[in-house]
Order: structure tokens, then sequence, then C-alpha cells
């Protein structure tokens, strides 16, 4: 007899819908799946026969065909070998069919007849959804997951046995409990890691405060053991909270990763990835015959963590100019064009030189052309996508040891929630979010300096050698400051603090 | 060959007298624009490639204190004391001469490029080597040797206990050249050199009026020595001009220094907050009193 089954496969960060059909005929006992499958879906052959005799059912003497349909996508994945047993107990007919028209099956199985957790349900369902499909049946470790999805039931089973007898309608499965998806302004997770953790570091704290506001990305240069790491961990906690909007995209791509806990359901914090810096180009941007995101797009929506930036391989670096400009990765493969959201604030570390001490004369062993030799693995390219620049100098043991604490990232995040509405509300309609998007024309629309201003700004190009570049992220830098005291007009200070904060330029990098 | 560049063997009459007078003369001299007057005094001034800002800065104040009083700077357009030194003296409308460890027509270190160039307006460009030969590690002791040579006294600003520098001195010594060095604090290593030549007997460069009496010794005539010879080191007089500061100017200078002071030190001191601090920093910068020398390092400029 013949049945079927519907799934999803993925491909990237989209899934479309795969039949499994299943017939059993007369003829020599074989049990043959066709379909333009991996090896991974191949073996499901062997996982489905052996989990369905160890659930006390047998698969008779006959000739067994599984197909799936469509024959021109390549299958991968482990998700259909709960759909594949199902469709074959249709077909037994120890399942109704009517039951599994309307809904779609997805897990791995093993040869016990447990169903294991598989990676990408949470596209899976928001596809299944739009298709019309308002039944899933999931492994139980993805069951609240895949309740993210609206106007979709999703019943999480444990074993094979437990699908059966839900299908039957014998047994009641515990459906995956409905979040709560009302966007809430304090979506956030509390965080493990907070602001007011750091003592001392002002600079630095401020620096990444006037980052997280406009979006711009940051250096932090400093010394070894000086806390740059440290910060950078907390620089999530400070950023406006997400969006129902943004806590899906971000899932969704964790959930293709196979990086989501059990039972967890959707993401609420901002990602912070620290990549080591001996990672691949491929591993940055995603990459495989079948791409998965890489580190920048995990970051999506979060912070890129780029620690001892001059280690990382040149190639590696500049593969993050196309990803930061679009925030999205584009990877051509035989299997069709993919397309991953990174939408991240890069926040990278260095030290000061190799040995770290720079401009510690006294301690610093390096050469000056060795300074000068560190600072330019960095690719001038990179470096014109970074705003900010901003120094960690050595904590001294009073500050180590000061008594009051510091500042907490709520009330620094207040601030910056304020100075992101502010711009919210001056680029309404122009497509820009941040300040940090700002175009050369767009400046002379939004950063109108007053006489006073405009002298100063003359006065710094030419004694501080600017070039066009660094004059105007020094605006875009000085707007930002600007929003976040919540002043119209950019004024003398704002001006001047953003000229500190101007990121480094190779040719002054030494006197 | 390029007309600018002579070849000026021993046996040439133009080949500078004072070279002739070392133990191992070279054969021959390049040199690209003009030679030093033989009748002019001459000053060698030397030291640390990475330099503090402090050396920069006494670097200048010597040479152009010089320059401005007649004396011809002798150096080798090195990174740091070696290139402020020279660049000074062209500023104070002296003649300085670059003596290099390569051929006269290669630009080396490629960042003193304008150095090289301002230093031939007013002196020139002398090597041992021929023109085209790449800096190599054998020419710089042999170089070192040239620039003694030319001088009468060598100038020692900031150097390290074991450097290049004091090869340098060691040449000097063989060749009968008085040395006097700068003194610094017992803590820096840059001045752990200078220091360690006091010791060995070396002349103290209080300014630079005490290298041109030195210079003058054996002279009947008495020496000129300009103003600027007998200014005291003041940091407060920027340039050779007061300037004047206002408000929270007055404040962030004070916490300033001419060692490097990060932000977070200068904010620690004071109870100014970040942003003023920024503001007062950069009028300061803007008038010149003071210089970031590395990122978000800040330094009092003399």
């Amino acid at each position: 007899m013949f049945s079927s089954v519907k799934t999803m496969s993925l491909l990237g960060l989209s899934a479309s819908v795969v039949t499994v059909e299943a017939d059993i005929s007369d003829g020599l006992p074989v049990f043959d799946m066709v379909g333009y499958l991996a090896n991974e879906v191949k073996e499901a052959r062997e996982r489905v026969r052996t989990a369905l005799k160890n659930s006390g059912l047998s698969l008779p003497a006959k000739r067994i065909t599984v197909n799936l349909s469509p024959g021109d996508i390549k299958k991968s994945g482990t998700s259909f070998d709960l759909a594949v047993a199902l469709a074959l107990l249709a077909s037994l007919e120890i399942i109704p069919a009517e039951g599994l028209e309307k809904s779609m099956v997805f897990g791995e199985l093993s040869l016990t007849g447990q169903v294991r957790p598989v990676p990408g349900i949470l596209p899976m369902v928001i596809e299944a959804g739009r298709y019309g499909i308002k039944n899933c049946i999931v492994p139980f470790d993805n069951a609240a997951e895949g309740s993210v999805v609206e106007g979709v039931n999703v019943t999480g089973v444990k074993t094979l046995n437990e699908a059966i007898g839900y299908m039957k309608g014998e047994l009641l499965c515990p459906q995956g409990k409905k979040e709560n998806n009302v966007c809430e302004t304090n979506a956030n997770e509390k965080a493990d890691v907070d602001f007011s953790d750091v003592n001392g570091q002002e600079t630095v704290k401020r620096a990444m405060e006037i980052a997280a506001a406009g979006m711009h990305n940051i250096l932090i240069i400093g010394p070894p053991g000086s806390g740059k790491t440290m910060l950078a961990k907390r620089l999530p906690t400070i950023l406006p909270s997400l969006s129902i909007q943004e806590c899906m995209e971000i899932t969704k791509i964790y959930s293709i990763s196979g990086k989501l806990e059990k039972g967890q359901g959707l993401i609420r914090k901002r990602p912070f990835v620290n990549p080591h810096h001996t990672v691949t180009a491929q591993a940055l941007a995603g990459g495989g015959s079948i791409p998965r995101p890489g580190e920048c797009s995990l970051a999506h929506k979060g912070v890129l963590f780029l620690d001892e930036l001059p280690e990382f391989s040149g190639n590696t670096l500049e593969i993050l100019r196309q990803p930061m400009e679009d925030r999205e990765v584009h990877i051509s493969r035989t299997q069709g064009n993919f397309t991953f959201p990174s939408d991240f604030l890069l926040c990278a570390a260095m030290n000061p030189c190799k040995c770290g001490y720079y401009p510690d004369l006294n301690k610093c062993t390096c050469s000056a052309s060795d300074v000068k030799k560190y600072l330019s693995k960095i690719s001038g390219p990179l470096l014109d996508r970074i705003d900010i620049c901003a120094e960690a100098s050595r904590i001294k043991y009073s500050e180590l040891k000061r008594c009051d604490k510091a500042e907490d990232s709520e009330t620094i995040r207040e601030r910056v929630k304020k100075a992101a509405m502010i711009q919210n509300e001056r680029y309404a309609g122009t497509g820009i979010r941040f300040n940090s998007e700002l175009s050369a024309s767009d400046l002379e629309k939004y950063c109108v300096l007053g006489k006073k201003e405009e002298e100063l700004m003359k006065n710094a190009y030419d004694m501080l050698s600017l070039s066009a570049r660094v004059y105007h992220r020094i605006l875009k830098v000085a707007r930002t400051i600007a929003d976040l005291e919540g002043s119209d007009r950019i004024n003398v200070s704002h001006l001047s603090e953003a000229i500190a904060f101007k990121s480094i330029d190779r040719r002054y990098w030494h006197g | 060959m390029d007309e600018n560049i002579r070849y000026i063997s021993r046996m040439d009459r133009d080949y500078p007298e004072k070279l002739k007078n070392i133990p191992d003369p070279p054969a021959g001299i390049y040199v690209k624009g003009r030679l030093p007057d033989d009748k002019k005094k001459s000053v060698a001034i030397v030291g640390a490639r990475n330099c503090s800002q402090y050396g920069k800065s006494i670097a200048e104040y010597f040479a152009s204190s010089l320059a401005a009083a007649g004396v011809q700077i002798i150096s080798g357009l090195a990174r740091g004391i070696d290139g402020a030194a020279q660049s000074a003296a062209v500023k104070a409308g002296g003649s300085t001469f670059g003596v290099l460890g390569c051929g006269v027509n290669v630009v080396y270190p490629k960042c003193n490029a304008d150095i090289y160039k301002e230093t031939l307006k007013t002196g020139g460009i002398i090597s041992e080597v021929s023109n085209d030969e790449p800096p190599l590690k054998a020419h710089f002791p042999l170089r070192n040797r040239i620039i003694v040579g030319l001088c009468d006294i060598l100038l020692v600003i900031e150097a390290r206990e074991r450097s290049g520098t004091g090869i340098t001195v060691r040449n000097a010594l063989e060749q009968g050249k008085d040395v006097f060095a700068v003194p610094g604090r017992l803590t820096d290593s840059l001045s752990a050199g200078c220091n360690r030549l006091i010791a060995q007997g070396a002349g103290i460069a209080l300014n630079p009026e005490t290298v041109l009496l030195a210079l003058s010794c054996n002279d009947d005539k008495e020496p000129v020595i300009c103003p600027s010879c007998k200014r005291k080191y003041d940091s407060r007089e920027i340039g050779y001009e007061k300037i004047t500061l206002v408000g929270t100017e007055k404040v962030v200078y004070s916490l300033l220094d001419l060692y490097p002071k990060s932000l977070d030190e200068i904010l620690m001191n004071s109870d100014l907050t970040l942003s003023e601090t920024l503001e007062a920093l950069f009028k300061l910068m803007m008038k010149g009193a003071v210089s970031e020398c590395a990122k978000n390092h800040y330094v009092r400029k003399i």
C-alpha cells in the first residue's frame, strides 16, 4: 500500500517541502530509498528498520520503496528518519493515514527508537506554517524552539512509540508550551555579565556607550591584561533590546547551525561571538558544500569580537568587508546561492605593539619599525570601517580595589536607548537606522555645524592632517555623542570628544 | 651619474680635512648637495631611533639653538633623534648633513623622505657606499665613524645602555672627539646610556650654551652665543612665545608631563568629566602646548 508524509529539507536559511512516499508491495524483500539523497539520508534505512524493531514492530518481508520528492533537490541531514518511519507505518496501516496529511514530521531516530533533536526546526516550522500546515511533530528537545511560531501546533515526542500513540490518537503528547510572543521592551534576558563588574577604564566604557548608541564599529587598543576582553563581553548588555522579529532572526540562524541548547525557545539575548584568531575565512563568513552560517552570521544583531586583531590572517579579515557593508553574507555553491544575515557590531581589540607596552618606552622592547609593522597588519579598508578607537590603559591597584560600584549596564542602556530613539525619529522613512550608516551626502544634511564648530574642524583638519574619510567619521561619531546628550546641534565638546576617539591613522601612529 | 652627486676621493682637494685625520679614513665619499664647511664648527647629534617624545623635543631644542648659532649639525638621518635634530636644524635656518648607511640615492628609512629633501636644501647627503646600495647592516658601524669624523663634538640625546649609539661613542673616543650627553632620570631606560656616559666622564649637556662653550675653548675669540642658547628649559614657554591657557586648560595642562600620560590617568587625577577633559586637551593640542604621542596618550610639548 502507498502512503505519504510531509517534511522539510533545509537549504541555507530557507526550507522547502519534501514529501516522503512509501510503498510496500509484493516481491523480493528489499528496502530501497531513492530521491537524490545524501549519505546520511540513505543511512536512515538502517536506523528506521532497527528503531522499528526495537519499538516492537517489524517490517514485513516485502518490497519496500521510499521516495523523497521532489527528486531534483539534494536532501541532506538526519531530520527525515521519523517521517520515513511514520510513512512506512501508514503503509502498513498501523497508524491512520488521514492524520498524517495535515501534519509535518521532523526528527532523527536512534536505534532504540528514541527521537533525537535536529537542527533547523524553527525555519522549518515557520515554512510549514506558511505552507498551511497546522500541526508539526518534532523531537521533544526541539519543541520549545518550534512552538515559537504563531498558528502552528507543535508536538514534541520522545520516542517512536510516543509518535505512533499520538498519531493513533491514543496518547496526548505534551505540546510545546507557547511562549509569550508579545513584543516587550524588556525582552532581553538578564545577562550574566554587567558593566558594573569592571572598575575604572572610564574612557573605554564611554567609547563603548557611543559605539552602542550609533552602532559604530570600535577598536580597543591596550596592553595585555588591561581588561579589553572583559569590557567587550559586556558590550551586548548595553545594546538596545531585541524586537521579536530580531529574536526570530537570531534563533533561526542558531537553529540551522544546531547551536540551540536543549529545550531552548527563542533567543532573547544579543549574541556575543568571539572567534579565535586562527579562524579561517570560511568559518568566519560561512562555508561548506551546503553552506552553514559562519561566525559573522552567528553574531547577527549582536557583537562580533575579534581579540588580537593583528594576529588574524589578512585574508580572513578581508572577508569581513562585504558583510560589514551589506549586512549579509552571500555564498555561491553548486546547490545555489545562499544569503545569511550578518548585521553585527564589530568590536576589535589589539595590543599597541608586539610586546604590548608601547608607548611606555621603559617597558616596551619593540623598535620603532616593529611597532609600525605590527599595526600595518591591519588593512586600510578594514580600518576604514572602524569609527571609534579607544585606549585601555593598565589599571591601577587603587582603581581595582575601589569600593564604589561602577555604573551598571541598565543605566547605560537607558541612555543608549534614548539616543537610538532620537535617531529613529530623525531618519524615519530614509532607510537609515543609525548614525554609522550615514553617507557623505547625508552628513551635510544631518550634521550641520555652527560657525564656531566649523572653525574648530578646520583647525583640526589642518593641525592633525586628517583625511576626508576620517573627517566624515568624526562627524558621524559627534552626531551620536550629541544624540546621547539629547542635543539637536553638534557643539564643540561633542566634536572634541569625537576627535579624541578618532580611529588610528597609520601614518601618524608614531609621533 | 646624477649631476648633483660627486665622488670625492682622499686625494681630492675638497676631501674634508677632518676626515683625513681619523684612523681609517674612507677612500672616497659620495656627496649629494654640499659638503660640510671645514672652517665652521660641527656637532653630531645622535640617539635612539625609538625615542620618547621628550627625547625628540630635547633633540629639536639643541639642534635648533646650535644651528641658529651657526653650528653645522651632522647626523644619520635615522628615525627618532637623528631625524628630529636634522629637521629642527633646517627649520632654524642652519645647515645639516646626513651621513647614510646606504647609497645617497636611497631614502632610508622611507618615513624620513621629507627630512631627506629638507637636508638637501641647506646641506648635503654623504655616504661611503655607491649610489644605489641598499641599507645593509654592515654599513652602519662604518657610517657612524664618518658621522663622528665630520664633527667636533658628539652629542648623545637619548640612548639605551646597549645600543648602536655605543658604537658611535667608541668611534668618538678612538678619534679623540669630545662626547656630551644629556642627563636623564635614573628610571628611564632610554636615558641609561646617557647617564652611563656621564659617569664615564662625558660632558654634561645642560643646555646648548655648554656645548657652544666647549666648541670654542681652543679658539681665541669668544663664541657667539645667541639668546636662544641661553634659554632655560621651561616647558611653560612653548616655542619662543608664551601661550596663554585658560580655565580647564590650565588644570589639564598641570596634570600633564613630559612623559606620556594616558587619558585615564588624567581623568583619575582631576574632577573634570571626560568631555571637559577632552575639550581642554583638544584646545591645548590646537595651541601647540600638548601632543598626542600614541592613541589617547598625551604629553607636554616643549
